[in-house]
């Protein structure tokens, strides 16, 4: 609402509220300061002078010993490679499915949208036994592209969820004058559908890719085999049975989220670039 | 060059490989990235000298291990591997009862195991009928490690009874300073020290019979531990407030001198040089007691009844667990019981005690997780919570085991 | 419009040619082109393991044994998870809790966030980062993290309670029976306000600008801006924010396994804990199965009718 006429009280409400937000970001950042005090230390320094101090002596090449013996060359490029092939994918896929439930009539779609939310209810715990089995039986259990179906499936009810949201709201009169125009389904999906649902896509582009970027049970039970693991299961590594490797494990975690914090700010543009404008109703 | 070529070839001598032997194994364990890089060059001598490539896949983690949870999944879904690591007891049991081990009896014969490894941890490993599911790996001692600039600054000497431990506690805490810390938050640290209470207080016998649940929980020296618990909390012996601490992040108060004592195993030699600590300002005692006997458990490796490469898999753990193996990578096979091997001892001065127990006939009792169900084991932690917490008494918390004894035992 | 409508208010066709005929069936199947991908993957994926547990709920199973070995014991799962597991009805009566104030902090703070931190400047794209930023962390780094903060001994959050003169206040945050769940609450409101913030974000960017202009003009104030334009307008945002923290309050399990292990005790357990305690840990198969059917029941039942709801207007 910045460019909006605001009166002087409005303005001066406005600043404290963000200067009072400045001073809780502070305290929103303080765990992250700590994996970062931990990361730049050795584990000798973190325990003699306590987690919270400024380090006696800044150890850098924790980051490359946490690439090295994590092997994180071997688990980033399995990760990138999956949220590259999944997030776009699933996001076209559930987009695809939302469009019809959001503006077609047809019977079955209210059963067919209940179907779907009833797979938000389902606890993925219990399913990662038969998943097992299913990817055995289709000979790509142990490889990466084991965690692309579960992880669609496992998406998609959510996705659909906000995409049929999003999509009732686009005006009706945009498809009505399209399909007098003599547009396809398929071009109004593509031309118009998707392009004034930039905001919404880009939301749960960032929510997806974090999902799974950072998933661990599914990955931790359907791939034993170190060249197709992924990043959060290699970060297991640092922890053993009776000792842990703070620090490098804190190095493995600041290298961990660089890809998906530079994902979040790229698409951050898309949810506040005041699309609004040409949505009108 | 040379000898590493010599290695090899007196290797290929020795392993017996069965002719139609397939050229991998999967090999199922709970290596961190140390442990990992450790096992780098013994599994490339075994390939070298086999041509079997061991292909390693470790599920690290620690208190609350998500290990079992793969590897049961992994057997129940018909993709095992073919060789896996397990520990003692209760947590491999179900294992063997659905009938997914395999029973090692004939490779003992073959192999001459019985002389490879001290008698007690055998007969751990040994199964009601006789028939035995696992090679020992490693043998773990556990006790109270102390700083000894601490003990030496109050005058104090290693205690041999229960009086004498609970009198270095009360100087100690007379003088600010905690007698022991830990951190309770997966149950099973805070069990080690009712463990050993329990040793004491009802003595061998008896607590062999209620670890086996022939004899009740709920009696007088049962209450007896608990009361001790509850008073090592009560006067702040304990560090405070640890039920939810993480089991390594208890090590914290004795490292900044608040606290004397952690209860550990022999593996703590290697955690504090991973600590940044100077081992040797650092010493333990097995926790006295009347019986003499201590704290131990085995790991072990496992053969999984399903496994399509159970005689390659045999070769491997008959090399894995050779005390010349073990010689030729000290560091690899840390905590190692088999005969031929020796730690380095001016390297490990602890590690080298620890062998001298565990490899004597000095007498051991299971922590109460390998002895009970991980179900049942669930209750004990509830109840033992319950006492630290003080909103159950002593003689609530032995009744209240002895209950979940019988519903976990009672049929149907 | 459905095809009936449509047909009506066309002029009549006297006689419907063959590419006609055609073209109706098409329009009657192209919902389910549009929806066959997703039906495909989410059927294979998701239905059939959860039928998989539909199954093993109705036997006494390891989890271990092969399935053969499998023994039918009814809706006796079902049975006990009602009657015999207290600890289930404590999990259950935590998931409440949860599920409760799920629905109320992290919404308000994340709208409140969304509304002010909405737009380009460059304050507000920092502000949005941070806030979000909790969201990215690998879950071992929030339980390590949040563990040292609350460590009773020399934990960040007892130095700070100390440090502002509220020394008393200092406890044992995860170790006691009563604050352990409270305390992994606030851990939950720092990583997940991200959540609603961004969702909401996208939901504002759909009201169109010139409402508040003409209100603004009108002479309304901001409150009654927020009460009668914002509000209203992120209305399917609610349905799906809302409904959203209520299905996780009640599938809630990584932060607490992570942070709690349902400790002490079990104080802390909830369903979906004592769930994976019981399928993977207690080697009860079945009766794992059973829950997490359970589990999904409650959701279906409190949040599709909801959901319905709200989304028929």
């Amino acid at each position: 609402m910045d460019n909006i006429v605001a009166s002087f009280a409005e303005r001066r409400t406005d600043f404290v509220i963000k200067l009072l937000l400045v001073g809780i970001a502070v305290f929103w950042l303080m765990p992250f300061v700590v994996i970062f005090l931990t990361a730049i230390r050795s584990q000798g320094d973190m325990i003699r002078n306590g987690i919270f101090s400024w380090p006696e002596e800044l150890r850098w090449d924790n980051f490359v010993a946490a690439w090295d013996t994590g092997r994180f060359n071997i688990y980033f490029r399995n990760s990138l490679f999956l949220i590259l092939v999944k997030v776009p994918l699933g996001l076209l896929i559930a987009s695809l499915a939302a469009y019809p439930l959001a503006k077609m009539k047809f019977r079955g779609s209210d059963t067919v949208f209940i179907l779907f939310l009833v797979g938000l209810a389902v606890p993925i715990q219990v399913t990662l036994q038969p998943l097992l089995i299913m990817m055995s039986s289709l000979g790509i259990a142990n490889t990466l592209w084991a965690l692309i179906p579960p992880y669609l499936a496992f998406g998609l009810p959510f996705q659909i969820f906000v995409m049929r949201g999003f999509f009732r709201i686009l005006p009706n009169e945009l498809i009505e004058a399209a399909r007098m125009d003599g547009a396809s389904e398929t071009s109004i999906f593509f031309r118009i559908m998707l392009p004034l649902s930039l905001p919404p896509l880009a939301t749960l582009a960032i929510i997806d890719t974090l999902a799974t970027w950072n998933e661990f049970l599914i990955a931790l039970v359907l791939i034993s085999a170190n060249s197709s693991r992924t990043v959060p299961i290699g970060l297991m590594q640092f922890q053993g049975q009776y000792q842990s490797q703070f620090t490098l494990l804190m190095a493995g975690v600041l290298i961990s989220i660089i890809p998906v914090l530079l994902i979040f700010l790229f698409l951050q543009r898309y949810f506040v670039a005041g699309l609004a404008g040409s949505v009108k109703g | 060059m040379t000898m590493r070529l010599l290695a090899t070839t007196a290797l290929a001598a020795t392993i017996a490989l069965p002719a139609a032997a397939q050229d991998e194994l999967r090999f199922f364990n709970v290596f961190d990235a140390t442990a990992s890089a450790l096992w780098v060059e013994p599994l490339e001598a075994f390939r070298e000298a086999t041509g079997v490539r061991v292909e390693s896949e470790s599920i690290a983690g620690s208190g609350a291990a998500v290990y079992p949870d793969v590897l049961r999944t992994a057997i129940a879904s018909g993709s095992p591997p073919d060789v896996f690591f397990m520990w003692g007891g209760t947590i491999a049991q179900p294992f063997v009862d659905a009938g997914q081990t395999r029973d090692l009896s004939d490779l003992y014969e073959e192999f001459g195991w019985n002389d490879r490894f001290p008698p007690w941890i055998i007969d751990r490993l040994t199964q009601p009928d006789g028939s035995i599911h696992g090679v020992p790996f490693k043998a773990r001692g556990m006790g109270l490690w102390y700083r000894k600039d601490l003990f030496e600054q109050y005058g104090m000497t290693e205690p041999t009874s229960y009086e004498e431990l609970a009198q270095i506690c009360e100087t100690f805490i007379e003088n600010g300073i905690h007698c022991a810390s830990f951190g309770g938050q997966f149950g099973w640290h805070t069990m080690r020290l009712v463990d050993y209470f329990l040793e004491d207080t009802c003595g061998a016998e008896t607590h062999d019979a209620i670890n086996a649940r022939t004899e009740t929980w709920d009696q007088q020296c049962v209450v007896d531990a608990f009361a001790r618990l509850r008073q090592w909390v009560d006067d702040e012996w304990l560090v405070p407030n640890f039920l939810g601490v993480t089991p390594t992040d208890s090590r914290m108060p004795m490292y900044l001198g608040n606290a004397a004592m952690v209860y550990e195993g022999g593996w703590f030699e290697n955690a504090l040089i991973g600590d940044g600590q100077d081992p040797g300002e650092y010493a333990f005692f097995l926790p006295p007691t009347p019986s003499g006997r201590f704290h131990a458990f085995p790991e072990q490796w496992k053969i999984p009844a399903q496994s399509t490469n159970q005689e390659t898999a045999a070769a491997f753990l008959d090399w894995i667990t050779d005390g010349e193996t073990h010689m030729q990578w000290r560091a690899a096979f840390e905590g190692s019981v088999s005969a031929g091997y020796s730690p380095d001892c001016d390297a490990f001065p602890h590690a080298c005690r620890w062998t001298e127990f565990l490899t004597s006939d000095r007498g051991t009792y299971p922590p109460t997780d390998q002895a009970f169900e991980r179900e049942l084991i669930d209750g004990f932690f509830e109840a033992q919570d319950g006492v630290v917490a003080g909103l159950i008494t002593p003689e609530e918390a032995a009744a209240m085991i002895q209950r979940f004894v019988e519903e976990f035992d009672s049929p149907g | 419009m459905t095809l009936a409508e449509t047909t009506a208010t066309r002029p009549r066709v006297r006689r419907r040619s063959a590419a006609a005929e055609r073209a109706r069936r098409f329009a009657a199947i192209r919902p389910w082109l549009f929806l066959a991908p997703a039906l495909l993957v989410y059927g294979g994926f998701l239905v059939l393991p959860m039928l998989f547990t539909l199954y093993t709920s109705f036997y006494s199973w390891d989890g271990i044994s092969p399935l053969a070995n499998m023994t039918w014991v009814g809706l006796e799962n079902y049975v006990r998870a009602f009657t015999a597991d207290t600890v289930a009805r404590r999990a259950f009566v935590n998931n409440l809790f949860w599920t409760a104030g799920a629905v109320i902090i992290p919404t308000i703070i994340g709208l409140f966030l969304a509304i002010a931190l909405n737009g380009v400047a460059a304050v507000n794209r920092a502000l949005r980062t941070i806030y979000y930023a909790p969201a990215v962390l690998p879950l071992v780094a929030v339980g390590l993290i949040w563990g040292w903060m609350y460590n009773p001994n020399f934990g960040a959050v007892n130095l700070f309670l100390r440090e502002i003169g509220l020394g008393h206040w200092a406890g044992g945050w995860l170790s006691s029976h009563t604050m352990a769940l409270p305390a992994t609450f606030i851990t939950f409101v720092w990583s997940s306000v991200g959540f609603p913030m961004i969702l909401y974000l996208a939901g504002l960017q759909t009201i169109p600008r010139e409402l508040y202009e003409a209100a603004r003009i009108d002479g309304a104030s901001r409150w009654h801006c927020f009460r009668f334009i914002t509000l209203p307008g992120l209305v399917e945002t609610h349905v799906i924010v809302l409904s959203l923290a209520v299905i996780n309050g009640f599938k809630v399990f990584d932060l607490i396994y992570t942070m709690t292990y349902g400790g002490p005790g079990r104080s802390t357990h909830v369903l979906g804990t004592w769930m994976y305690f019981q399928a993977f840990q207690f080697h009860n198969a079945g009766y794992g199965a059973a829950l997490a059917w359970i589990i999904a029941a409650i959701v279906l039942v409190v949040a599709v009718p909801y959901i319905r709801r709200m989304s028929r207007s």
